[in-house]
């Protein structure tokens, strides 16, 4: 069996796996992270080998191509900044056990990667639902915190239900076509009208799966409290990983032969997209708490995607992957600041927008680095969100999705509100009791994770060329 | 070459000041003002150059290198008359505002001057940028600094005032970016190129209506940051709310980027929809002249008046643009230059009135002569300046825009003269209630020192040499201006019920 093209997700598994031996030899936080960080390191460096691979790997399971080993790439990176987040937020002082986090992210890493390169329905689920069960340990991770425990039992329930509409949407595709590969049933056509009924039945059960995922309206409910409660990284593992998987699997159907989206499939993404654009910055406007903000923004940021996907085509597809790189470093540094201000053993976390107030005073590269993640989310240069929002409307524009553009425009001119309300509480003078906030030192692993965030945002902001060649790579 | 550096000192300057406002709140100063004479040093000796290489005929400099090639985006750049006379008046007019905010901006120094020089490095770049994506980042990147600078130094209202400020520009950046997008776009389909440069989208051919759409977007975007009568809104409050280096430059740069919009790109890109378009931009320059004239004239709040007098002289350089004949662009182009000097000096002044009296509230001002005579005289002179007294700048502009209108449409003309009647009363109004009249209450006297009033001489001559003496500048510009292809366009304004 020639498994060279799936090589990352071997040494995924194989992590997954055997850290809970790791534990049991020696329980040690430091090592348990490093070993952590060691196999996402090892399955980020084998995707160049992977790629040579002549025949493909466990073809009927998984599908290893320059596209999916491109989103596989991208959750890694991911992966790897959010788990030096991690690293340093649970403070030795914090009330409870910190081996289980890496073990659990390493799960979730794991089913991230096998439901971005899936080929099979099976696959899909199981990839799907290794994922949620990690992402619902994370959440729910501070035992101590209530608010944490609120959002792991909301997720689990929600998430709980769409994975059930996911799997009653495998069960009536498999029905209807006969087959569980993914690229089979997308290139086959209906035998007559009842099992035409059954596809569609069955799509749109999966659709409201990934909706539910990727949080768009209306299956966006459950995102401000999921992301207020989780700690820190995990809201960023939230935000960023789980959506880069479920769009990649998107991607990748939509690219296959013989997809196409029918009129009222893409009447009605349009609707969502113009609702997502809409109601989260609307959302987001009224909300005095940073997770919450990211929150929404969020929802938003996946309907600006929605015009990408929908204005298909080259531009159009390079627009899709680029604006998820933006999006999420820029998720995970804006979270990351937020994890590098709070204390792990608090009750809550640093999230309180006025909780940042002065920080352009007492810590100004922190509050400098904050503003550009923000610009970013904006869309202005000179960060990389404002280079992905003009790819975005360049496919647009390219397609002639005039609404869809106008609804863009008002909602960024909205989104701008709460973005820079953010931004100028950062640059008002501290209150005296604020200073507390600052006595934190912000720990090496920490400076280290902003800076390689923030970084590429500044310079792929400036000179986007080199990014935008090497995500070209994942369509050829 | 050297376009690059005009744009790097500043940013590097800025970056420099931020961490050196840390060890001596003086640093920073000193660093903005190297910074802007070494730009001023690299400026004016581009007006002597030869023509450069790169860039035949009329273009003193330029620069071209690979930015985003999967879009056709350079990093091209190009300075011509025009752009020349705009980057100057933004490097004076920079260092001027780090001369006002010497003694003003005591806390943040560092970041405060980081801020200043960026934006005018973001000005700077929206003058000389021939790559149409890559005017849109310079036309960005200046807002966010500007935006700062009016959150934290501003007065009582800064917080709203910047909101509103950033909203506005932001909201119509974006129709500037769908617009040279659609253009890109189409010209690819008409020469499989996709490229952004200035040179090449000039020639795309549009139909009517698609034309009509891109020009309005841009049209749009423009008058926007012109301050022009139906969307002027964010002006008076953003004006009166900044910082006194921050009104400065808004006035005397950020206004400018505008007229310079309408002139560069509006009217070459697309001839025929801007002329479709001119009979409103007329209407509107002259709703602009009377509207911020009447508002002027009701204002108690010295620098909100200013203001409102800045939205009635756009209204001037509006006409201007679209009165498509070489003497109106002429006045336009002066226009902006003595506009930028003497408005630029009025905000200084009201500034340091504000600094010693704590009030821009006319009714609290009054006898000021007798306590301030330097102030006062200098307050007076430049109002008169704005006013339009001829031999001083403003009326060399006002004029020429008015006799060049006068061929293509000479009712508006009619209306836009109408307007100097409300100018002469606010501007009197203003000089009588706050210089002269009896003194309500007795101030600490804090009259102008030298500092002051040899900034004050600096621009005072620079008006009346403007004013005088004009043509240099005529001559520096007007290469420039003839390549932008005026057209006889009186019987088609005729034809739509403007003339």
């Amino acid at each position: 069996m020639n498994l060279q093209g799936a090589v990352p997700l071997v040494i995924l598994t194989i992590l997954a796996g055997g850290l809970p031996a790791v534990v049991a030899i020696r329980r040690s936080y430091r090592l348990i992270c490093a070993v952590t960080g060691l196999g996402l390191l090892a399955a980020l460096f084998s995707i160049p080998y992977a790629l040579r691979a002549t025949s493909p790997a466990l073809p009927e399971l998984f599908t290893f191509n320059a596209l999916s080993l491109g989103f596989i790439g991208l959750i890694l990176i991911s992966a790897l900044l959010i788990l030096v987040l991690a690293y340093s937020y649970w403070q030795p002082e914090t009330p409870l056990y910190r081996e289980e986090f890496p073990l659990l992210f390493a799960a979730g890493t794991l089913g991230a990667v096998a439901l971005a390169s899936a080929a099979s329905f099976i696959t899909l689920f199981l990839g799907l639902e290794t994922m949620t069960l990690a992402m619902i340990g994370m959440i729910a991770y501070p035992h101590f915190r209530p608010a944490a425990e609120e959002a792991g039992l909301k997720y689990l329930v929600l998430s709980g239900m769409s994975s059930a509409f996911v799997l009653f949407g495998i069960g009536l595709l498999e029905l209807a076509s006969g087959s569980l590969n993914i690229a089979h049933i997308v290139a086959s056509s209906a035998a007559d009208a009842a099992s035409q009924q059954m596809l569609v039945a069955g799509l749109a059960m999966i659709a409201i799966g990934a909706g539910f995922k990727l949080s768009v309206v209306p299956f966006h409910i459950w995102v401000p409290d999921v992301y207020v409660g989780a700690p820190a990284p995990t809201g960023a593992y939230v935000a960023v990983i789980a959506k880069i998987a479920v769009l990649a699997i998107l991607i990748r159907t939509i690219n296959l032969p013989g997809a196409n989206l029918s009129a009222s499939m893409s009447t009605l993404t349009t609707a969502i997209a113009i609702l997502s654009m809409l109601s989260g910055n609307l959302l987001a406007l009224m909300q005095d708490n940073l997770k919450r903000i990211l929150g929404y923004s969020s929802i938003a940021h996946l309907g600006y995607l929605l015009v990408a996907i929908l204005a298909a085509g080259s531009i159009g597809q390079v627009a899709v992957v680029f604006y998820i790189v933006a999006y999420a470093v820029t998720m995970i540094g804006a979270f990351g600041v937020i994890a590098v201000l709070s204390h792990a053993s608090d009750v809550r976390d640093v999230d309180k927008i006025t909780e940042l107030r002065g920080l352009f005073w007492t810590r100004p590269a922190l509050a400098g680095v904050m503003t550009l993640f923000l610009l970013s989310l904006a869309g202005i240069p000179p960060a990389l969100g404002f280079i992905a929002k003009m790819y975005i409307m360049a496919a647009g524009v390219h397609t002639q999705l005039w609404s869809l553009l106008a609804v863009m425009v008002i909602s960024g001119v909205i989104g701008l509100f709460y973005y820079l309300n953010i931004i100028l509480v950062m640059s008002m003078k501290p209150s005296d009791d604020a200073m507390a906030v600052s006595i934190l030192a912000i720990s090496i692993p920490n400076r280290l994770a902003i800076a390689m965030v923030s970084l590429p945002i500044l310079a792929f902001g400036v000179a986007p060329s080199p990014l935008i060649a090497l995500l070209k790579l994942m369509f050829d | 070459m050297m376009l690059v550096w005009l744009l790097v000192i500043p940013m590097l300057g800025g970056l420099l000041a931020w961490p050196a406002g840390r060890f001596h709140s003086t640093a920073p100063r000193i660093i903005s003002l190297i910074a802007l004479l070494s730009d001023l040093a690299i400026a004016i000796p581009l007006l002597h150059s030869s023509a450069d290489i790169a860039m035949p005929g009329t273009w003193m400099a330029g620069f071209n290198a690979a930015w985003i090639p999967a879009f056709g985006m350079s990093f091209r750049l190009g300075m011509d008359g025009v752009s020349w006379l705009l980057s100057v008046l933004t490097i004076l007019i920079g260092l001027f505002a780090v001369i006002v905010s010497w003694h003003e901006i005591d806390n943040g120094a560092g970041f405060f001057h980081a801020n200043l020089l960026w934006s005018l490095a973001g000005a700077i770049g929206v003058f000389i940028a021939l790559d149409m994506f890559l005017f849109f980042y310079f036309w960005e990147l200046m807002l966010v600094p500007m935006y700062f600078i009016i959150a934290i130094w501003g007065h009582e209202n800064r917080r709203r005032a910047a909101i509103k400020f950033f909203l506005f520009t932001q909201g119509s950046g974006l129709l500037i970016l769908i617009s040279i997008l659609a253009l890109a776009f189409l010209h690819q389909q008409q020469t499989n190129v996709l490229t952004f440069n200035y040179f090449e989208l000039i020639q795309t051919h549009t139909s009517h209506t698609f034309g009509i759409l891109i020009t309005l977007g841009l049209f749009i975007a423009f008058i926007v940051k012109l301050a022009s009568f139906p969307v002027h809104v964010w002006l008076p409050e953003t004006h009166t709310e900044a910082p006194t280096a921050g009104s400065v430059i808004l006035a005397s740069i950020l206004l400018k980027t505008g007229a310079y919009g309408l002139l560069r790109f509006v009217v070459p890109l697309m001839p025929a929809a801007a002329h479709s378009l001119a009979p409103i931009a007329l209407w509107l320059g002259v709703a602009s002249i009377l509207y911020g004239a009447f508002l002027a004239y009701g204002q108690s709040d010295l620098k909100r008046l200013i203001a409102y007098t800045s939205v009635s002289h756009m209204g001037f350089v509006l006409i201007g643009v679209f009165a498509f004949n070489i003497i109106a662009w002429q006045g336009v182009v002066i226009l902006l230059v003595a506009h930028g000097i003497s408005t630029g000096a009025l905000f200084i002044i009201v500034g340091s009135l504000q600094h010693c009296l704590h009030t821009r509230d006319l009714s609290r001002m009054g006898g000021l002569w007798g306590d301030m005579p330097r102030l006062s005289s200098f307050g007076a002179f430049f109002i008169l300046a704005s006013m339009g007294l001829p031999g001083l700048g403003n009326f060399v502009g006002e004029f020429l825009i008015l006799r060049g209108a006068w061929a293509v449409a000479p009712v508006i003309t009619i209306f836009a003269a109408i307007g100097l009647i409300p100018a002469a009363l606010y501007s009197l109004v203003a000089i009588q209630r706050a210089f002269h009249g009896p003194v309500d209450e007795t101030r600490d006297e804090h009259d102008f020192g030298m500092r002051e009033t040899s900034m004050m001489l600096v621009l005072a001559s620079a008006i009346i040499c403007l004013g005088v003496n004009p043509q240099p500048i005529l001559t520096i510009a007007s290469p420039a201006l003839n390549n932008m292809q005026p057209q006889p366009t009186t019987a088609m304004l005729k034809e739509m019920g403007a003339g």
